[in-house]
């Protein structure tokens, strides 16, 4: 039987098109149940009579049918393992692949999960299901009616399998089906009808063996809410913004809070540099860090600057209503920042308030539940890991469990009438400062795809075991013989270069990289290739490596392992004795590396003079090659950054950290880097000349100069001069930064630089003009990264271009096609920010494991000085912490103190704090006492506090048994401060 | 125009016939053959009807597009028309050769239309001067019977009524530049008024005598004929357009009174039409219809 579904389309070009599909109804799709005696079931049962559910509501057997809502909004309880024999209509499944894409995804894997017996049935070509739209009716009512029309017709369906003589002797209950809607008029229209129905929530509420289910349930709306007045202004209608955006009078943007501030934000808006500051609860009403947003910019004469102050929000009640005090202290804080701001004037900048959201960027957080003041509660403010995230207020009865446990939560709603936004327990990660629960969440905070490679992935291995076959001996070029080595760093498992050099006939010698080839294993497109492409990068953790790559290639295959035959992608110079390059050349070959050394190994080998074997001295001469190549990128303006770098020796079975110690440079990573940018360089040039339009490159653009104010500014204050005019430029005038009394100081300037710097990204050649090809950092006009593509899928994208180049592999369509390749690299960026920033996030994480029942006296220097605190610097931990001072105002600042009459004075001039006659100025030495503050269990976190200078009131008293007495700097410091 | 093979006592019966008012099937002069029409029967189609006048079948589509007005007349909508002779109403149209038929048709319906006092172009503008519909009037020839012209306008007219406009409503953007919305319902339309929308009546002159209708036998006989377009405005008949076809001449006198013949039978044949139009309607109903295909 045919039927025609009809619609109006309006095309790009702004035509309008009446569109015709012919819809086919049958009469064989079955119902799926193995009660059904009458269809055709072409799959295995799927609604079983052995899963019943107790219901208080409904006590018999029943099938669920699902309305869409339901699946929207109640996803988290659908994933519990609870809810069996569910009908899902092919109408639902297609509403909620409409309107969300990622819920979409995640029912349709309950769906495929055979144990859990959710059917789809195809309602919409049933030809007794089939629900032709109404004259009048909209969209959403024609679903609705068509989902109640399924959920009768499987009634009366299973009726009829059901009045049958055998099935009355075996006595059983008859099975009858149940509708879940949350839509309350949906609801009266099956009462009406005779459908058995049930909102999400009371069903929920009926499972009695199930109780905690209750949490998960998604509140759009919190019972037995006290409707407290709207503190927050309404947001515009959608059309309403759209009207604004149209006719300028709004602008649209992502909303990004604050870190320091939660009273604080901005928006990112195209047309101005700085974005739009947005400041005050009701300003932001209701923004999320990420959401995007309609903002309304506020007359000049209301504009304002960013407040310096670090402001963290506190007594947080989940019961709140507006309390007036706080509503002060807002105000306070507020004018504060006002006043402030009238008495710069030069740095106001455009502020503006939110007046409507475009898109939520809601996502799930991770966070621990506060203690609640009140005992035997279920409302409890749940506080996210991410600073820039408000509290969220949650419901749950478990609260007892998951007070010492990382949870996810997610956001529901955010009504105007509730301080907070509004969501519900999604999962617990595990206990509180275990390791494996701390490192699950930052690996989800940081969006790093972390589950283990799927099946199909793994299909794309090649079998084990691997051998090398004289058909591959045939296609490489044979160096098994070369006196090949790899240098890496100790514990180092996934090696992906190895270099040799040797001396030529001519004198001259010829210098080898060997890159694991990757590209090899990963054929370009399959789940393998895919997979790698969507992880990017692999991400290290403290004592923990998240492989972008499954293990068999990153340790074993791929891996330039010693002594073993391998498969590299080698780039060969011959340069003469000042490595000047002569010639080059890249193929595709077979090594056996000799030795994986580790840098402490080379080094030894190369300064003991009494080895003299070939590894040694090729070692020896591409160490002294090393040495002229970073000479000349010197004196080309490449820059020397720094920032504080430590390692942890973790205990291999608690995976605590044990000792902290700052990374070592040797000279030989220096010799390794040399030749990896000149690889990196070599073949970046190669590319581009190959492909102008869809090589991979990398380029570090050059910071605009506004991002060294803060730099300039406090090289000003200590009486130097920092020019920033060009890399050149600034790489002489922080070589000239050098202080006698303070060692540190060149290397916290640099520090600072480091932070002035833009962020390097990868690009596809034809995107950009030549000139901004170039890196900034390495001052090379061109670079790529060909030189690890075991854990870069950057690498594995240049390796390719690369042998299609030389004809040692084919090309495809999407390697060169721009677009394609463009989408990439903005995946790659994101990727690698979000590694980098859980890299930081494990050291931090263990930085707090290792202080845990410490207490330490520590040489810090002042980093900046802030409007109530200072920013500290902690050389040895490579730790930055923030040192609350106190404000006139009392009990403001991080720890609760008694009152004293300390009162520090902020000088704006020269970014100062005064005490009495104690000074404190960026770069000053100080020393503090870390501890971890663990009153809180929930929330630890290092404190600093003063030790020296000593400030009567309220530096801590110099203990007897500090671990590490003061050093003798801040002893003179002191003195001179007497 | 399709050829009949007549033998001359064949024709000599037909003359004789008109001569005494009684015409080889039984008609008077001013007498139609039976007529059958069916509407909304392509889907694909934002309006259709099909028009069965004796062995002439006619069906046409309808088919909507948006434009830009011309600039001389920047607040009407546009018409387009097209006729397609099927080879299945005569092997002569195979090929190119229904082509001159088609033009004449097409040239005619223009001519007809060409007034805005007999179709309101108004109607079919959504912006002044930006953005109008634009119809695709599309007239398929099934079978040759004779009186195509007639057919084909009742046809085209029935469709017309038939056609069903998606409601758009506009937006104002930036620099006065709009855009449209169209409503999401399918059924949420708007139809036209076709009161004033012309008909064209053929009335043929077999020996000294005008007849209306003329069977394809009769028009073999017919010396010269002269097609009326008649448009209805407020009850009165007005004409809209003529034109002569066939090779003879015409007397003033006769010319006169093949008019008047012409504009009170097209009164009478819109008068036929709006209550066929009524009942089609009320057998379709708002919904779509359950039949497929062409039978009813």
């Amino acid at each position: 039987m045919q039927t025609l579904r009809e619609f109006t389309r309006k095309t790009k070009r702004g035509n309008i098109l009446k569109i015709v599909r012919e819809h086919y109804l049958r009469d064989d799709i079955g119902c799926g149940s193995d009660l059904c005696k009458y269809c055709f079931q072409n799959e295995v049962y799927q609604l079983t009579s052995k899963h019943e559910i107790a219901s208080s509501l409904f006590k018999f057997p029943h099938y669920l049918v699902l309305d869409t809502n339901v699946v929207l909004d109640q996803i988290d309880v659908l994933e519990e393992d609870v809810l069996h024999n569910v009908i899902v209509l092919t109408t639902v499944l297609n509403e909620v692949k409409h309107k969300s894409s990622s819920i979409y995804k995640r029912f349709n894997e309950i769906i495929h999960d055979r144990t859990r017996n959710f059917y789809v049935f195809v309602n919409e070509h049933h030809k007794d299901t089939y629900a032709d739209r109404d004259p009048g009716e909209t969209a959403n009512d024609r679903n609705d009616r068509a989902i109640r029309m399924a959920t009768k017709w499987y009634d009366t369906h299973l009726e009829t399998s059901q009045t049958s003589k055998e099935f009355e002797r075996s006595g059983r209950a008859n099975t009858r089906v149940v509708l879940l809607t949350d839509d309350a008029g949906n609801r009266a229209k099956a009462e009406a009808e005779g459908i058995l129905v049930a909102s999400a929530t009371d069903y929920v509420k009926s499972l009695e063996e199930f109780p905690l289910l209750v949490d998960k349930l998604s509140h759009k709306t919190f019972d037995n809410e006290k409707q407290a007045l709207p503190q927050y202004p309404a947001h515009l209608s959608m059309k309403q913004v759209l009207e604004g955006l149209r006719l300028k009078k709004l602008l649209q943007g992502a909303f990004q809070a604050s870190r320091e501030n939660y009273l604080e934000g901005s928006v990112n808006v195209e047309t101005y540099e700085k974005g739009i500051l947005i400041q005050g609860r009701e300003c932001l009403n209701r923004a999320v860090d990420g959401d995007l947003v309609a903002v309304e910019l506020l007359p000049e004469s209301e504009w304002s600057a960013p407040s310096e102050i670090v402001l963290e929000e506190k007594n947080v009640y989940a019961d709140d209503v507006p309390s007036e005090e706080r509503a002060e202290e807002e105000k306070d804080m507020l004018q504060q920042v006002q006043q402030a701001a009238a008495a710069t004037s030069a740095e106001r900048t455009p502020t503006g308030r939110i007046v409507g959201i475009v898109r939520r960027k809601w996502r799930q957080y991770c966070g621990i539940l506060q203690p609640s003041l009140i005992e035997d509660t279920n409302r409890h403010i749940f506080v996210p890991a991410d600073r820039k995230i408000p509290r969220i207020r949650i419901e749950t009865r478990q609260a007892a469990k998951l007070q010492n446990q990382r949870i996810i939560v997610t956001i529901d709603t955010w009504p105007r009438n509730s301080r907070y936004p509004l969501g519900h327990f999604v999962r617990s990660l595990g206990p509180l400062g275990d390791m494996a629960t701390e490192n699950e969440v930052i690996l989800l905070e940081h969006d790093v795809p972390h589950c283990k490679f799927s099946e199909e992935v793994l299909s794309f291995l090649p079998k084990m075991p691997w051998s090398i076959t004289s058909e591959d001996y045939a296609k490489r070029v044979d160096l098994r013989d070369l006196f090949i080595c790899s240098v890496d760093p100790p514990g180092c498992t996934d090696i992906d270069d190895a270099l040799h050099c040797r001396e030529l006939p001519n004198g001259n010698y010829e210098v080898g990289v060997h890159i694991a080839d990757v590209s090899h294993f990963i054929r370009p497109g399959n789940a393998l290739d895919q997979e790698a492409a969507a992880r990017g990068t692999t991400v290290y953790l403290v004592g923990k490596r998240i492989d972008m790559v499954p293990e068999l290639l990153s340790s074993n295959l791929c891996s330039l392992v010693g002594g073993v035959e391998r498969f590299a992608f080698s780039c060969i110079w011959e340069v003469d004795k000042e490595a000047n390059v002569i010639n080059k050349r890249f193929h595709k070959s077979v090594i056996k590396s000799k030795r994986a050394m580790t840098y402490e190994e080379a080094q030894v080998l190369i300064d003991d003079a009494t080895q003299q074997n070939e590894i040694a001295k090729s070692l020896r001469q591409l160490n002294r090659l090393a040495k002229i190549l970073k000479k000349r990128r010197m004196d080309n303006g490449a820059l020397v950054l720094a920032s504080p770098e430590i390692r942890f020796q973790v205990d291999s079975e608690t995976h605590e950290p044990l000792e902290v110690e700052a990374k070592q440079m040797r000279e030989t990573n220096s010799m390794v880097e040399e030749f990896m940018l000149l690889a990196n360089i070599t073949v970046a040039e190669h590319i581009a000349a190959e492909f102008t339009e869809c090589a991979v490159l990398r380029r570090h653009p050059k910071p605009p100069p506004t991002n060294f104010d803060p730099l300039v500014k406090a090289a000003r204050y200590q009486g130097f001069q920092v020019d920033i005019e060009s890399g050149l430029v600034l790489s002489h005038s922080l070589d000239k930064c050098v202080k006698e009394d303070n060692p540190y100081f060149n290397t916290m300037i640099r520090i600072l630089t480091t932070r002035c710097m833009m962020q390097a990204v990868y690009f596809i050649s034809g995107s950009l003009q030549k000139e901004e090809f170039f890196h900034y950092g390495l001052a090379a006009p061109i670079y790529t990264h060909f030189t690890s593509p075991i854990r870069r899928y950057s690498d594995i994208m240049v390796h390719r271009l690369l042998a299609a180049s030389i004809g040692a592999d084919s090309t495809y369509a999407q390697l060169l096609e721009r677009k394609s390749n463009e989408e990439l690299c903005h995946n790659l960026n994101y990727r690698h920010k979000m590694a980098q920033y859980a890299g930081r996030a494990s050291v931090g994480l263990n930085t707090h494991l290792f202080f845990r029942g410490k207490e330490e006296d520590e040489e810090a220097y002042v980093l900046f000085v802030r409007k109530n605190a200072l920013q500290v610097l902690i050389p040895k931990y490579g730790l930055e912490g923030t040192l609350y001072l106190k404000t006139d105002k009392e009990g403001k600042d991080g720890v609760e103190r008694t009152k004293s009459e300390i009162i520090f004075t902020f000088n704006e001039e020269d970014h100062t704090q005064r005490c009495g006659n104690v000074v404190f100025h960026s770069f000053d030495p100080v020393t503090v006492r870390l501890s971890l503050d663990s009153s809180n269990v929930q929330h630890e976190k290092l404190v600093f506090r003063l030790v020296k200078p000593y400030i009567k009131g309220f530096s801590v008293e110099p203990s007897a048994d500090a671990d590490n007495p003061p050093t003798k700097k801040t002893k003179k410091d002191v003195k001179k401060k007497n | 125009m399709a050829y009949v093979a007549l033998s001359e006592a064949e024709k000599t019966f037909i003359l004789h016939g008109v001569e005494e008012d009684f015409r080889c099937d039984g008609r008077s002069r001013r007498d139609y053959r039976p007529m059958e029409l069916e509407t909304a029967l392509v889907s694909n189609a934002s309006g259709s009807a099909r028009l069965r006048l004796a062995n002439t079948d006619i069906l046409v589509g309808i088919k909507t597009e948006i434009d830009v007005p011309d600039p001389l007349t920047p607040e009407f909508g546009k018409l387009e028309f097209f006729v397609d002779c099927s080879a299945n109403a005569t092997p002569e149209f195979e090929g190119r050769g229904g082509s001159d038929l088609a033009q004449e048709l097409v040239l005619a319906l223009e001519n007809a239309y060409e007034s805005p006092l007999a179709f309101d172009y108004r109607t079919l503008c959504l912006i002044p001067g930006q953005q109008c519909w634009k119809l695709y009037i599309d007239i398929l020839i099934l079978e040759c019977g004779g009186n195509l012209h007639d057919a084909v306008s009742l046809a085209a007219k029935a469709a017309l009524h038939n056609t069903k406009l998606p409601r758009v409503t506009a937006s104002l953007l930036d620099a006065g530049v709009t855009d449209l919305i169209i409503s999401d319902n399918p059924y949420d339309c708007t139809r036209l008024t076709i009161d004033t929308v012309p008909l064209l009546v053929t009335v043929c002159k077999i020996g000294d005598y005008c007849l209306v209708d003329p069977s394809a036998e009769e028009e073999v006989c017919s010396t010269v004929s002269i097609v009326v377009s008649v448009s209805m405005r407020n009850g009165e008949a007005f004409l809209s357009g003529s034109h002569m076809t066939g090779g003879g001449a015409m007397h003033r006198d006769t010319m006169r009174n093949c008019l008047d013949l012409g504009l009170s039978i097209g009164e009478q044949l819109n008068t036929v039409l709006a209550k066929m139009l009524k009942q089609e309607e009320e057998r379709v109903g708002p919904k779509r219809p359950k039949t497929v295909g062409f039978l009813k």
